[in-house]
């Protein structure tokens, strides 16, 4: 299966920041014999490069639908990385440290993008929840429900398992799909524009639906969240309307004299 | 260039591509560092921040498809959903003086601090 290997060397070696480094040994495939390696943590992915100052990673592991689970070996301080499915391997790792060790299960169990999407979740409905309320004035541009396009909710969500093929096909990604797009296509907003400064919102919102009572439940990340408008990207919209406006305007001055 | 008809799934920070006929994906794209453009009519393109010229095109059945598909993309990667959970922290911190992370039991984790992350 190709990949867009230079996309993914990039993401190991650029300068943002690593959730997690250092070296680890690694246990062969066929041969049991344990190789040192510099690993790197970026999001959901774990790289390891032969040589600390290497330029290139030598592989990468996708950590989604795996666990992380201490090992019961001679080898002091391992652990192993665990996939589901016929074919998928179990990398075993050492670290050289029982903190080292543990500091890395801890940050590789919550590496997988289905866990921060879990808790990015959970934020979002706190927040939608809190801003319900009375304090609902608060809320700041909410899209009124005429605008506002329901996702269908569509076959269950299951977990994805890389590299398994997953049930469905989820098009959106941890957000719902927002409908609108900010920024130039867009007409004017009559309830955000105007007076934009964070505190002075013209009107009360509508308050947006409420979501079904069976995402409550911890963990089910999937069917109902995708109905609800993403908060995050309201507010996103709100912050961004004032930049909008100004590219508008740079845009109208440019197509001016025509 | 020749378009060819792919199946196409988004799964968490990666873009599958499968022959129509085909279980097994013939590629991935990891979505990270990348920029989704539209392009002419119902085609948009991703590029990627070391190679900015080479653009993967992807023409879609409609204009509306177009769109969706462009919004999934651009909230497809990790970073986005790293920086949307800093972003919602802190308006629940303003809101309530709390820390929401302190319940999970990351709310040290470095990955998740206010401020200074690179892109």
């Amino acid at each position: 299966m190709k990949l867009n290997e230079r996309s993914l060397a990039f993401y190991a070696t650029c300068d943002s920041p690593a959730d997690n480094a250092g070296f680890l040994y690694k246990r062969g495939e066929r041969h049991t014999a344990y190789h040192r390696r510099w690993f790197v943590l970026k999001g959901n992915m774990l790289f390891y490069f032969e040589e600390r100052e290497s330029r290139e990673p030598v592989g990468v592991i996708v950590l989604e639908g795996c666990t992380v689970e201490l090992c019961d070996s001679a080898e002091e301080f391992t652990f192993a990385i665990r996939f589901g499915g016929a074919k998928s391997r179990t990398y075993v790792l050492a670290a050289e440290s029982q903190a080292a060790m543990e500091s890395w299960v801890k940050s590789l169990s919550r590496a997988s993008f289905d866990y921060l999407r879990l808790v990015v979740r959970e934020l979002e409905k706190q927040l939608e929840e809190m801003r319900g309320g009375p304090a609902g004035g608060r809320g700041g541009c909410w899209q009124p429900p005429g605008s506002w396009k329901p996702k269908p909710s569509g076959p269950e969500r299951s977990p994805e398992r890389l590299p398994a093929l997953p049930a469905v096909l989820p098009k959106e990604n941890g957000c719902a799909v927002w409908n609108n797009v900010p920024g130039v296509d867009r007409s004017p907003d009559t309830s955000g524009c105007g007076g934009h400064d964070g505190e002075g919102n013209p009107r009360p919102p509508p308050l947006p639906p409420r979501r079904r009572a069976s995402s409550s439940e911890a963990g089910s990340a999937g069917v109902a969240a995708a109905e609800s408008p993403s908060i995050f990207c309201r507010l996103h919209e709100r912050y961004g309307q004032e930049v909008a406006r100004l590219r508008q305007d740079w845009l109208d001055r440019r197509r001016g004299p025509q | 260039a020749v378009l060819k008809k792919r199946l196409v799934k988004l799964v968490v920070n990666f873009l599958f591509y499968f022959r129509t006929d085909e279980a097994e994906p013939i590629g991935a794209l990891l979505l990270e560092h990348c920029r989704i453009t539209k392009e002419e009519e119902n085609v948009f393109s991703i590029s990627f921040i070391e190679e900015p010229e080479r653009k993967y095109c992807f023409e879609c059945d409609s204009e509306e498809q177009c769109q969706e598909w462009i919004e999934a993309l651009k909230r497809a990667s990790y970073e986005f959903m790293r920086r949307s959970l800093i972003f919602y922290r802190n308006e629940i911190q303003k809101m309530t003086g709390k820390d929401p992370l302190e319940q999970y039991g990351i709310s040290e984790e470095a990955r998740f601090q206010l401020g200074t992350r690179k892109q």
